[in-house]
């Protein structure tokens, strides 16, 4: 079976939901009804007759009503009769938040096994156990926490709970929005193989991002991640790269290689883009999500602080973008409609007396011309206006990543325009660079491989003679 | 030159039933050998008229190495003697590495010496193999000596290889054109190694007990005269 009955459920029922706040099974409940979620909702709680104003059920299999998703939150000691009753009730998929599995011991393991057992016979999919939930912003379904609701085309696979989170909650803050999160937990039966290849069908995910620590299946990781590359970009996050394995290293080979270098390897292969840190991550992502792709590395810089063109021409330059000589037709345009103070090179400084108007005359010149493929435009001083010249030129075909760090109440309200118009901010010049970087190489990487799916492939492995 | 399935599977076996994970030098080479990759001729010696004996066979010059599991750095326990040109300087030598070794680490096993005969000097290269937990056998690239060990110029690849992979290997490194020729050298023979890398790929995919299998160093000569492995590690996956 497939795994939309995770993300567009006609109804879920909340097994081990509380009436107490602060308790999981409370606040899970309190998400899926604020992040508006349309379908049937049914607390199970032998104990309570009513939480949060829905009629609470004894068991699952008390419901009237079909259950297509559960998200269970009971000790893991009842999980397995849940899953009985799940099975008996005809539930397709569920969501196991609760802990105590496979990841305390041999006793755990038992019982993730016992429930595994029950939901394959039965057809029911499992995400989880010991996972932080599910979220799926088009449906209204939060079925986990904090409260992430804002929609949007990044869709995240984390192993670890937090660094979902945080992705969800900066996309949220910022406007830019997810559509689907998914916490894998110990993934006993659903793992990010599989939700690759649901994702990179899925039309409402622009760009997916993937926190791993490890895979059990690596060549098939690899087979799916490069057919997903193909369709939409991957940006990955990769923990566990300094561990040690447990066996003692005697050759250079294996110490050369730790247990990063052949991931690296991989990713590189796969053509994924790979990222450092969960804020490069969710930079990157956010510039997947929102900003137009680049025909090509050439970018002009336009400031109104020198440091901070310096910065980022350095940053573009470490990262294979292009920072070109302004063309001489750009230079002739930009002197007669620009100030004499300001500095016509690449970057383009407009100096600390910078207006609105300067911006919108040196965008309209710079974007006219083939030779640019992107601009950053950092906004180094508050500026009344600016959100409006920035909108305007935003989607006029050129990529353009808008960096602000002048502070103040005027920039607050600026940005806060911007972002309700779905343009991305950026608050450094470094980390406008690493997403522009990013999409463009993505860009290279997707016309090089057009390109060479044009001719005959030659087969990829050579079998071995048996 | 054919692979020998049968007789690699037997050395392996014979390695477990002593109850090491290590090979000795020359067994590691026996394998290599049979799996087709040409390595410097080699031999055990367990006292000092066995090396003359071998070293006659193999004829002089000889280098002898010291040959035990638990030495892996065989220079620093003054393990290595090289052109060793007749019998006096063989006897004295397999007396030196002996005694060099045992003050290096007085509780080693020590299996004796290895002599293996004296070949010209070649680009030094370092090819090897290893298990990854999670992508399986996989093959490693790089220039010998100080580009390996301090600068960790090296490429990968998942085993099996192409012939297109293993040559992307070798010029994926950053030292390339050290190999291709630099300042009107002579480029040194490339195809020798990528055929060493397809096979040395071949051997991991093959037999996934062998956990990790350094080639090193592995002289490459001029174009058209082949790569041999001068010396060799490999160490077999822990239990069965």
């Amino acid at each position: 079976m497939g795994l939309e009955s995770f993300f567009q459920p006609s109804s879920v029922a909340v097994i081990g939901a509380s009436r107490e706040p602060g308790k999981l099974g409370y606040e899970i409940l309190r998400n899926i009804i604020e992040a508006g979620f349309r379908g049937g909702l049914y607390p199970v709680n032998p104990k309570a007759d009513e939480i949060l104003g829905l009629k609470c059920y004894r068991s699952v299999k008390d419901v009237p009503f079909e259950v297509e998703l559960a998200v269970v939150v009971v000790p893991a000691r009842f999980v397995p009769l849940v899953m009985s009753d799940c099975a008996e009730k005809g539930v397709r998929a569920a969501v196991v938040i609760s802990g105590g599995f496979s990841e305390i011991g041999p006793a755990g393991e038992e019982l993730e096994r016992q429930m595994l057992e029950i939901a394959r016979r039965a057809g029911i999919r499992i995400i989880g156990p010991n996972c932080q939930g599910v979220i799926s912003t088009s449906a209204g379904l939060c079925a986990s926490w904090p409260l992430v609701r804002v929609r949007g085309h990044i869709s995240v696979i984390s192993q670890s709970g937090t660094i979902g989170a945080a992705l969800g909650c900066w996309a949220a803050h910022e406007q830019i929005g997810i559509d689907k999160l998914v916490a894998l937990g110990n993934k006993c039966d659903v793992d990010e193989i599989e939700l690759l290849e649901y994702l990179a069908k899925d039309p409402r995910t622009k760009v997916i991002a993937l926190y791993m620590e490890g895979v059990r299946d690596g060549r098939r990781f690899l087979e799916v991640a490069s057919a997903t590359a193909q369709e939409k970009p991957l940006v990955v996050l990769k923990g566990g790269r300094t561990t040690k394995g447990a066996e003692a290293v005697l050759s250079h080979t294996r110490s050369i290689a730790g247990s990063d270098a052949i991931f690296d390897l991989a990713f590189r292969r796969a053509g994924a883009i790979r990222v450092f840190d969960v804020e490069e991550m969710y930079d990157v992502c956010k510039g997947f999500a929102s900003l137009t792709s680049p025909a090509g590395p050439n970018v002009v810089i336009v400031t109104s602080s020198g440091g901070s063109g310096i910065l980022a021409t350095d940053a573009c330059e470490e990262l294979g973008l292009n920072v070109i000589e302004l063309p001489a037709n750009v230079r002739h345009s930009l002197k007669e409609k620009l100030p004499p103070e300001c500095v016509l090179r690449n970057p383009l400084d407009l100096t600390g007396s910078a207006t609105s108007a300067m911006y919108d005359e040196a965008i309209a010149v710079i974007s006219s011309s083939k030779e640019v493929h992107s601009i950053i435009a950092i906004i180094g001083d508050p500026m009344p206006g600016i959100a409006e010249v920035m909108a305007k030129h935003f989607h006029g075909g050129k990529t353009l990543v808008v960096v602000m760090l002048g502070g103040g109440d005027v920039e607050l309200e600026e940005r806060a325009k911007l972002q309700k118009m779905g343009i991305p901010i950026y608050s450094s010049p470094i980390r406008a660079a690493r997403a522009l970087a990013a999409l463009t190489r993505y860009a290279e990487m997707r016309a090089e491989r057009m390109g060479q799916n044009l001719k005959p492939q030659p087969p990829t492995n050579r079998r071995l003679g048996e | 030159m054919a692979t020998d399935r049968k007789k690699v599977a037997e050395i392996l076996a014979s390695t477990r039933r002593q109850g090491r994970r290590v090979l000795l030098e020359h067994e590691a080479k026996q394998v290599l050998s049979a799996w087709g990759i040409p390595v410097a001729r080699s031999e055990l010696a367990r006292d000092a008229s066995e090396a003359v004996r071998i070293a006659r066979e193999l004829r002089y010059p000889v280098v002898m190495k010291i040959a035990s599991p638990d030495i892996v750095h065989k220079s620093d326990a003054g393990g290595v003697r090289v052109g060793l040109s007749s019998e006096l300087e063989v006897r004295q030598a397999f007396d030196e590495i002996l005694a060099n070794a045992r003050a290096y680490r007085p509780n080693a096993n020590i299996a004796g010496v290895t002599v293996q005969e004296y070949l010209p000097q070649g680009k030094e290269v370092i090819v090897g193999a290893m298990q990854d937990p999670s992508f399986g056998a996989t093959v490693m690239f790089g220039l010998g000596g100080i580009w390996v060990e301090v600068l960790k110029d090296v490429s990968f690849r998942l085993a099996p290889l192409t012939a297109e992979d293993a040559k992307e290997m070798i010029r994926e490194i950053k030292g390339y054109p050290v190999l291709a020729g630099l300042r009107g050298e002579p480029q040194v023979d490339l195809d020798a190694i990528a055929d060493m890398l397809q096979k040395v790929g071949d051997l991991a995919c093959e037999f996934s007990e062998i956990a990790e299998l350094d080639l090193n160093p592995v002289f490459a000569f001029d174009r058209g005269k082949g790569a041999i492995a001068i010396d060799a590690r490999m160490i077999l996956k822990e239990g069965s």
